[in-house]
């Protein structure tokens, strides 16, 4: 009798058990799933060609098209000959007025005209060719005019935005990835950890070579920051080409050595302590066998 | 026929440095975990494994959670180191003292001997050399650690003190101190102690705190002989 009782307690114990390790797995499952996932894909380039469907779904697609473009009897332009040789060959981003977006985005327009990027603009049209980085950036460089969405979260336009920052400054992208930041951020979607604009300021993107105006980066997430703390460096790369202030470059010269220092003092230590343990292993195992011949 | 059954044991390892040792595989392992995680973030398997953490702030706080009372666990030592001291009133040079003392040198000599045939493996006391070598590698490494996690953990206060670039070199500092932890626990700890062959799949001495008579007197007979010679005094005295 007891022991036909025990049985199906154990039967029902082992049924529990696999109901519980299904339901875990499905929660997992389910928790897999619903990790949401962003796309970083970087905004599809404006071409001379729209996909309407795609346009549709963005953050514009109730706008028609000449609330932009302006229709030819308003903007008296031609239609561009079809026969010429650059025909549809001309870049659309360098050749749209993207003043237009004033009219409703006139907050970021402002701040545009205020940043670095409109800076360099005007540097480019008085020395006539683009900089080392490239044309200087306007609207449609950063922004998709006809595909960006609407009702991104934080996390999701931060991993976008690093990609299209990323797409000049390479290197600043990199050593911000290998960074705490970085990685909180973009890998692993931390939204309280900081993305591009968040130190650089949205649309004014400020270099942050001046110390005071780091510091006020700085300060809206770390409220206790003191002046020195202006001096941590984010972007630790060696080739980062922004750094051109001196005393940053000298403490970055004393970091990598130390870096270097704790590489060679960790591959010293283990190479000697896996040679000893591999070794001693061998020789007792040796013993071993000799003892049981 | 009994005594064939059960062979004999003696104590090695008091209760409390059997929990110490419980509390430190645990927070170990986990900061571990939860800081590689961090560094392997850019690989989706790792973004998995803070998703099912709760997330990356989550993660973070375990991280911090553990590195507190992992050091709590360091800091009982280190008091214990005293009580060891001035309450049980022994020797830190004697041969019972996990401080490491001139018989270590000689030990780690005559075992490289030994490892090379050419000598007799040499005759440890109550801690041999790398035992010592575990035990202060963890204790003053943690240290290290701790000090280069705070800095990393109040930025802020510590640019106060310390020049700013200092916070780089703490954050490489940690980083390659938890590479060569992890890499010297999990293979030359772990191979010292599980995966030698008289005592391979497991040392269990350091979680029932016993050890059979004929390892006490084949790993350890310094304390062996010592041992001996107390109980036959003992003996004499009766």
């Amino acid at each position: 009798m007891q022991t036909g009782t025990i049985k199906i307690k154990t039967k029902m114990q082992t049924r529990w058990m696999c109901l519980l390790l299904t339901s875990g797995c499905f929660f997992l499952a389910l928790l897999w799933f619903s990790h949401a996932r962003a796309g970083t894909d970087k905004a599809s380039d404006s071409t001379w060609f729209v996909d309407m469907n795609n346009y549709r779904d963005s953050a514009h697609g109730s706008l028609k098209c000449q609330e932009c473009h302006g229709s030819m009897m308003d903007t008296q332009k031609n239609h561009p000959d079809k026969k010429a040789d650059d025909f549809l060959y001309t870049q659309t981003k360098r050749v749209f007025d993207y003043q237009s977006c004033e009219k409703c985005h006139k907050i970021a327009y402002q701040r545009y005209l205020k940043g670095e990027h409109a800076n360099a603009g005007l540097k480019e049209k008085t020395s006539g060719k683009p900089s080392e980085t490239g044309y200087a950036p306007t609207c449609g460089d950063c922004h998709s005019a006809h595909y960006s969405k609407s009702h991104l979260t934080r996390a999701q336009t931060g991993k976008m935005m690093t990609e299209t920052c990323g797409t000049c400054h390479f290197e600043q992208k990199q050593s911000f990835l290998a960074n705490y930041h970085g990685k909180a951020a973009v890998n692993l979607g931390y939204d309280k950890a900081a993305f591009c604009t968040d130190c650089h300021g949205a649309h004014t993107m400020l270099s942050l070579k001046d110390k005071k105006t780091a510091l006020t980066a700085c300060l809206r997430c770390h409220f206790d920051a003191g002046p020195e703390f202006a001096n941590i460096i984010i972007h630790d790369s060696n080739k980062n080409p922004g750094l051109k202030n001196d005393t940053k470059k000298a403490s970055l010269k004393w970091v990598h050595i130390m870096r270097a220092l704790s590489l060679i003092f960790v591959i010293a230590v283990l190479v000697f302590f896996y040679m000893h343990t591999g070794l001693l292993m061998i020789r007792k195992l040796h013993e071993k066998l000799r003892r049981h011949k | 026929m009994e005594a064939n059954k059960t062979p004999q044991t003696f104590q090695r390892f008091h209760v409390l440095h059997r929990i110490l040792h419980m509390v430190i595989i645990l927070n170990f392992t986990f900061l571990a975990i939860s800081g590689f995680l961090l560094h392997f973030s850019g690989f989706e398997w790792a973004r998995f494994v803070v998703s099912l953490m709760g997330g990356a702030g989550a993660a973070g706080w375990l991280h911090r959670f553990c590195a507190v009372f992992l050091y709590i666990g360091i800091l009982i030592h280190v008091f214990w180191l005293f009580y060891y001291k001035i309450v049980l009133k022994q020797n830190f040079c004697g041969p019972d003292s996990i401080v490491p003392g001139k018989k270590d040198i000689t030990d780690m000599y005559q075992n490289l001997r030994y490892i090379f045939n050419k000598g007799a493996s040499p005759l440890f006391d109550r801690f041999s050399y790398l035992q010592k070598l575990d035990y202060w590698g963890e204790l003053l490494g943690m240290q290290s650690m701790g000090i280069t996690g705070l800095i990393l953990w109040f930025p802020e206060f510590f640019a106060g003190i310390i020049p700013g670039f200092f916070i780089n070199i703490a954050g490489y500092f940690h980083f390659y101190e938890a590479v060569l932890a992890v890499m010297y626990i999990g293979v030359v700890h772990m191979s010292d102690t599980h995966l030698a062959p008289d005592i391979f799949p497991m040392e269990k001495s350091i979680f029932t705190g016993k050890i059979e008579k004929e390892r006490f007197m084949e790993e350890h007979p310094g304390e062996w002989k010592r041992q001996e010679m107390i109980n036959d005094e003992t003996a004499q005295q009766l």
